[in-house]
């Protein structure tokens, strides 16, 4: 009977007996009961060939000492999982979608940029998009005509596709009712449709909207766009010259930055804006007259719109010539010392709270440096309130317009969303959507190809070089619960 | 000779500093005159000595001449040491060499005449006329006294002056035998004087260095193996043999053994080998020799001739086949403190890309984990734990099995494969780790397991031969990924060893009609592993019959490459024996044709640095080719191959490629990346970096594909943090593709892999030999790489882990006599080359101290740092054993 040393893993069992004359399957009970390894799954290997159940000792020829390896062992053997897991490669679309945290870009249909940055830039408003999901034929007032109607459901399906896909989306159907409703879109040159102001297509897109979305029907008959992007201005007139005085109140979707060579900010140009000359026949003078109109914002918007006006007709060129003037703006815009003296005093109160509430989280940052004397007490405290203040400070800007007695206006907007534009003519160059997402990402809409992009580089969009400048920024004004 | 002319003025030109004194023949007393003004008083002396020597040696009487030409000969010798400038007395008897040579023509033969002969061959050294020998014509009329009285640079004169007229002689067939004779004066001479390899030099160019043995001593033959080693990789053909077995001679006539062993495994010769066993005594040495095989990665079997004793062969057969290395391994990783698993997110660090990438993906996308498991393998190899494949399995749910599932359908053969990767080279935990993954009842899972036991076995032989035993029955089994799983196990676990019981099994494959293409393909190429470097006749004939049966459609097919390649790998290294086959290649269907033919020349002169192939396949790649032919891709694979044997080379060929990136076609533009990932492989060149990195931004994705993983390659093994920012960035550039993505993934892994312990070069010993199941690894992988979508980013995605073949640890552990680890001083820098040098010059610079064990870079060396102990080979890269040292005493 030869005496054989196995190999197991990192053990050596030595002087096992084999009986020749009995089958393996034994022998392989005898280490069953060494190590614990059921026969079936045991793996005895023995010269480059394993020890089959009924072999013959003989054959295989195992001399006295010699070494065997045996594999195995009585682990758990592996199981698929019940549930089968679902990979992103065979996931629809529309899953991949949502899983990417942002949505789709737009194919440029030839010089169409204006319209897919504009329409990028409105997409961002979630509700606007909430608006116009609402928005059904029945919804439809008479004094909508037909082409008006169509733009906005093209631009419902729009931006439900846009939602929807991962891959570009092509704006056609959008853009052939555009056009449909507004010619000037359509003007050719060298048989190519031309580059146009995106400006224009935003004014016009959104006034197309606003009187769509009136909703007759609705108890609150507001205008939703105008109720979302609507300034009221109140403006007063004086004559120099006779000394007469006048005040209007009109509504804009948008303020105007003016760019002149004193304006490097745009708080600044909107100041600027807001401040003009006008001639006007005076009733006292009984000619016309120059009048200086000051205005004042009345009423604020959730979604203040600036329009950096960096378009001059130049008659020389005959042509729109740019501004390239840098005019730096900021990520938060406080816009308090533009508004009239009632909406100050309205506002006075949601911005003491706010105040409070950074107060506190600079608070902490300035106890907690001079604190060190300070009772922990002290330091828990501030850190509790701290929280507090952070999770009142996150409105939810759906819960926002459902409770609106709750959550006030402070005059303090943040930057959402930048349409730019490169080149040297509204007619040439390029425009681009930055849009910030829900997750505080940015993302760079170039047509077909979004790309992510840090905050910082939002703000080098100042103008100032033939890199993309700033030409219409959308601020969406910060809330505070009281 | 131009007899016409008059001999004062023929050697202009011959010397340096001749043109100024240039005479004109037509009045050189004018001249001298107005040079005599000049002389100080010493110089005018001399002058009018030797002159009047000139005279007197004219004079018919006997005596007078013989007293003439002895003191002109004290004048000679006396000056003859200075070096940089023509010697006074040279420089006053140039006038009259014509003279004088006019004289001895007409002197009758005599011991006077030979004399006379001495002084004109000396002279000749600056007045002889480029190409007409005379120093050398009146040295072989003169006396035969001895040379080197005349001094350095006369000798070096007479030793050019020799090889010309060898050259000559060889032609006209001419006897020799005088100029030998002078041969051996000079040999002694130089061989005395530190001047080994001018000695070398001249040798070889009278083709014969046999005379070298007898002139080495103990104090110059490590300078003389030296220089003719290094000279052998410039030497072509047969020569560079010749001057590697005279260098082996010389060793084992000097008991230099490890030196010995060397050369012999670079002349592939086991004879060598085994002559180097029989006749070192010193069962130590032989420790240290088993370890040096061990590294190069041949199977060697020793017998009783080479080590009596049963038991110390044991030993020294369990160092050769490697089962020492896991350990070793290990504890270079617990001495650098590194044992701690790392996931792929560790590797990735996707915190510090920007917004970027990662925008928190819910749902498991199969590729980026594929990616994760090949990064998590490459990462982890050899460690033995991780924390994806290796968790500890709790009882209930078993969680070691999720990450298996988390990949889809063949991409679970990767993920069973890996964890042979994470259990490299430990064969007995690798094993029953593995084992739970046969008793699947899903195929891709046992093609995986089967695939992971040969990875663990890769390099490690063992008696019981586990690897055959168990994969052997599944290569016949029905699912073709389970067989291709076993099929390339065997590959992988005994490539290089030639065994014949494998070959059986798998040849049938090739040659059977309902075999699938990619099993035929891998068992092609697994039969090229373990055959490589053999030329062995019979399975080239089943490859070419295999080659020869496939119909058109599949010659088309993408893993058709790995026929040709398979075949190519037979002839790994060994030049002309490939040309037997080249020849029948020649007849094969014209798809394949020139693919087959630029994959055999590529590997048959793959590392020999020859310049001539480097020329044949550069003209192949200057073609530019209808669309549809690829056999630009391995000739230019092909460049890389033969040109990365050597610094010079792999220089030369960077520059040659980058040629190539501007004017070649875009097939050829997309294996620029990987050629130079070959030539630079683990070794991250900043030069080459950037050029990889540049081309990682291509327009054309194939190209960008391939210097992604390429960068992944140059870099591999080492950590380098500009490479993995460079990959840090691409991927969050790539983000959206999918494909780009999953490369910059595994380029990742590659840069980090072993956690930076790994090297994936083949070249070891100081960059001298060249590992051949290595190089036939990473040649694999490049040529999977050249076609990457329907192989790497499609299913065969497993022949990434051909690269196991290449991973060595890059470390230098010191091991006291009874192999345990000693830790030691060392003193690490980067190499310098000190071939040629006289004395004993510093071989590194800039170094760091350091105690065993070690890391060494490309590049790098390292040297014992105390005379505690002595080191018992000379290269200390692996395992070195130390040896205390007699006389070392403690201060």
């Amino acid at each position: 009977m030869p005496t054989v040393s196995v190999k197991w893993q990192k053990k050596v069992l030595d002087g096992i007996e084999i009986d020749v004359s009995l089958p393996p399957y034994v022998f392989k009970a005898q280490l069953y009961d060494l190590t614990g390894v059921p026969p079936e799954r045991q793996k005895i290997m023995v010269k480059g060939g394993l020890l089959k159940d009924d072999g013959d000792w003989a054959a295989i020829g195992v001399k006295d000492g010699q070494k065997l390896m045996m594999m195995g062992t009585a682990d758990e053997i592996v199981k698929a999982p019940e549930k089968a897991i679902v990979f992103a490669e065979d996931l629809p679309e529309e899953a991949l979608a949502t899983n990417l945290g942002y949505s789709a870009g737009l194919v440029n249909l030839g010089n169409t940029c204006y319209m897919n940055s504009t329409v990028q830039c409105l997409k961002s408003v979630p509700e606007l998009k909430s608006a116009l999901s609402n928005y059904s034929l029945a919804a439809r007032s008479n004094d909508v005509d037909q082409t008006s109607h169509m733009l906005t459901v093209a631009t419902r399906e729009l931006f439900g596709e846009l939602d929807r896909s991962v891959n570009a989306v092509s704006p056609s159907q959008f853009w052939m009712v555009l056009r449909k409703k507004y010619p000037q879109f359509s003007q050719l040159q060298n048989g190519m449709h031309m580059q146009q102001d995106a400006e224009e297509c935003w004014t016009q897109l959104l006034y197309t909207l606003s009187q769509s979305l009136k909703a007759p029907t609705s108890s609150e008959g507001a205008d939703a766009v105008k109720a979302l992007f609507g300034v009221n201005l109140q403006s007063r007139l004086h004559c120099q010259e006779s000394g007469e005085e006048s005040s209007e109140t009109e509504s804009v979707y948008s303020l105007k930055c003016h760019i002149s060579h004193e304006v490097n900010h745009l708080h600044e140009g909107l100041k600027h804006g807001l401040k003009g000359e006008l001639e006007k026949t005076s009733p006292a003078l009984g000619r016309t007259a120059l009048y200086v109109k000051e205005s004042l914002i009345d009423s604020l918007p959730r979604y203040l719109t600036v329009q950096f006006v960096r378009f001059f007709w130049k008659r020389e060129s005959n042509q729109k010539a740019k501004i390239l003037r840098k005019v730096d703006y900021p990520l938060v815009l406080d816009i308090f010392d533009l508004c009239s003296e009632d909406l100050r005093k309205k506002l006075e109160a949601p911005r003491q709270k706010l105040r409070e509430e950074e107060g506190k989280k600079l608070g902490l940052q300035t106890s907690a440096k001079s604190g060190s004397k300070d009772s922990d007490v002290k330091m828990t405290d501030a850190e509790a309130s701290a929280n507090g203040s952070g999770e009142s400070s996150t409105v939810n800007p759906q819960e926002g317009t459902s409770s609106e007695k709750e959550t006030h206006m402070t005059g303090i907007y943040d930057l959402v969303a930048v349409l730019t534009h490169k080149g040297r003519s509204a007619d040439s160059g390029h425009y681009v959507a930055w849009v910030k997402q829900e997750s505080g990402k940015w993302i760079q809409y170039d047509d077909d190809n979004p790309s992510m992009q840090r905050e910082e580089d939002i703000t080098k969009l100042s103008g100032g070089g033939d890199w993309h400048m700033a030409y219409i920024t959308m601020y969406k004004a910060r809330f505070v619960s009281m | 000779m131009a007899p016409t002319q008059d001999p004062n003025s023929v050697g202009g030109g011959a010397k340096k500093d001749e043109a100024t004194l240039k005479v004109p023949s037509k009045d050189p007393k004018k001249k001298d005159e107005k040079k005599d003004e000049d002389l100080s008083e010493e110089d005018l002396e001399l002058k009018q000595n030797l002159e009047l020597y000139v005279e007197r040696v004219q004079d018919p009487n006997p005596e007078l001449q013989k007293a003439a030409l002895e003191s002109m000969r004290q004048e000679i010798r006396a000056s003859t040491s200075s070096m940089t400038s023509v010697p006074k007395p040279l420089k006053f008897l140039r006038p009259h060499y014509g003279t004088l040579k006019a004289f001895h023509e007409t002197m009758a033969d005599s011991d006077l005449k030979k004399y006379l002969s001495d002084i004109l061959s000396v002279l000749a050294l600056t007045m002889s006329a480029d190409g007409e020998r005379e120093s050398l014509r009146f040295r072989l009329i003169g006396t035969e006294g001895d040379i080197g009285s005349w001094g350095h640079e006369y000798v070096r004169n007479l030793a050019g002056e020799i090889a010309q007229e060898y050259t000559k002689r060889q032609s006209e067939e001419a006897s020799i035998d005088d100029l030998m004779e002078l041969v051996q004066q000079i040999v002694a001479f130089h061989m005395k004087h530190n001047a080994e390899t001018e000695a070398v030099d001249l040798l070889m160019d009278v083709e014969d260095l046999d005379l070298l043995l007898e002139h080495v001593d103990k104090t110059n033959f490590k300078r003389t193996c030296n220089y003719l080693t290094s000279a052998a990789r410039y030497l072509p053909g047969p020569d560079d043999m010749l001057v590697l077995d005279i260098s082996y001679m010389i060793y084992m006539k000097f008991e230099e053994y490890p030196n010995a062993l060397q050369i012999a495994l670079f002349l592939d010769n086991t004879q060598y080998v085994k002559q180097v066993f029989t006749s070192c005594t010193d069962l130590l040495k032989k420790k240290q020799f088993c370890y040096m095989i061990a590294r190069h990665g041949i199977t060697f079997e020793l017998d009783d001739e080479m080590v009596a004793d049963d038991d110390d062969r044991e030993a020294l057969q369990d160092i050769v086949n490697n089962t020492k290395l896991s350990e070793g391994y290990l504890t270079l990783a617990r001495d650098i403190e590194v044992m701690e698993a790392k996931t792929p997110e560790d590797i990735y660090k996707a915190h510090l890309l920007d917004g970027r990438a990662s925008s928190g993906a819910s749902v498991d996308s199969a590729r980026q984990n594929l990616a994760a498991t090949f990064v998590n393998a490459f990462v982890n190899a050899g460690f033995g734990q991780d924390k994806l494949m290796t968790v500890p399995s709790d009882s209930t749910t078993g969680s070691s099995g999720n990450w298996l599932f988390k990949n889809k359908e063949h991409g679970k053969t990767s993920a069973a494969a890996s964890l042979g990767m994470i259990q490299l080279w430990d064969v007995d935990s690798g094993l029953s780790q593995l084992d739970k993954y046969f008793h699947s009842n899903d195929n891709p899972i046992i093609a995986g397991a089967l695939l992971g036991v040969g990875i663990v076995n890769c390099g490690i032989k063992n008696d019981c031969d586990p690897a055959l035993a168990l994969l052997g029955d599944y290569i016949d089994k029905e699912d073709s990924s389970v067989r291709i799983g076993a099929i390339m196990g065997l590959g992988i676990s005994y490539a290089g060893s030639q065994n014949d019981q494998i070959r059986n099994k798998l040849s049938p494959i090739l040659n059977d009609a309902k075999a699938p293409l990619d099993v035929i393909a891998f068992a092609s190429l697994s039969l090229g592993m373990i055959y490589v470097g053999s030329c062995n006749e019979e399975v080239a004939q089943s490859i070419i019959f295999a080659l020869m049966d496939r119909s058109e459609a599949e010659l088309g097919d993408a893993l058709t490459r790995f026929l040709p390649l398979g075949l190519g790998l037979l002839y790994l290294g060994k030049q002309e024996s490939v040309e037997a086959t080249a020849e029948v290649s020649k007849t094969f269907n014209e798809k394949i044709r020139k693919y087959c033919d630029m994959t055999l020349l590529s590997c048959a002169y793959a590392g020999t640095g020859n310049v001539l192939k480097v020329q044949d396949l550069l003209a192949q790649c200057g073609e530019h080719l209808e669309k549809g032919d690829i056999h630009q891709g391995p000739a230019v694979l092909g460049l890389a191959m033969v040109a990365m044997s050597e610094e010079l080379g792999v220089d030369m060929e960077i520059r040659s490629l980058e040629r190539m990136l501007q004017y070649g076609e875009q097939n050829i533009r997309r294996a620029v990346p990987l050629a130079l990932g070959l030539l630079c492989i683990s070794n991250p060149k900043v030069t080459v970096m950037d050029t990889l990195s540049r081309l990682s931004h291509d327009t054309d994705s194939e190209v960008a594909m391939s210097a992604i993983i390429s960068l992944g390659l140059i870099g591999a093994g080492t950590n380098n943090a500009r490479i993995a920012g460079m990959l840090r960035n691409l991927s969050s550039y790539y983000y959206k593709d999918m494909s780009l993505l999953f490369c910059v993934r595994i380029a990742q892994g590659l840069v980090h892999m072993g956690k930076g312990l790994l090297t994936l070069s083949p070249f070891h010993s100081e960059r001298f030999l060249l590992s051949p199941t290595a190089l036939a690894g990473i040649v694999t992988l490049l040529h999977a790489c050249l076609d990457m979508k329907p192989i790497i980013l499609g299913k065969y995605h497993y022949v990434l882990y051909f690269l196991v073949l290449a991973m060595q640890p890059r470390m230098m552990l010191t091991v006291d006599e009874n192999l345990k680890p000693l830790s030691v001083p060392v003193r690490v820098g980067q190499a310098v080359d000190v071939v040629g040098q006289a004395g004993r010059p510093k071989t590194i610079t800039g170094f760091q101290t350091h105690s065993t064990p070690v890391l060494l870079a490309a590049g790098e060396r390292a040297e014992l740092a105390t005379d505690k102990y002595i080191p018992l080979s000379p290269i200390l890269e692996g395992f070195i054993i130390l040896k205390e040292n007699p006389d070392y005493r403690e201060e």
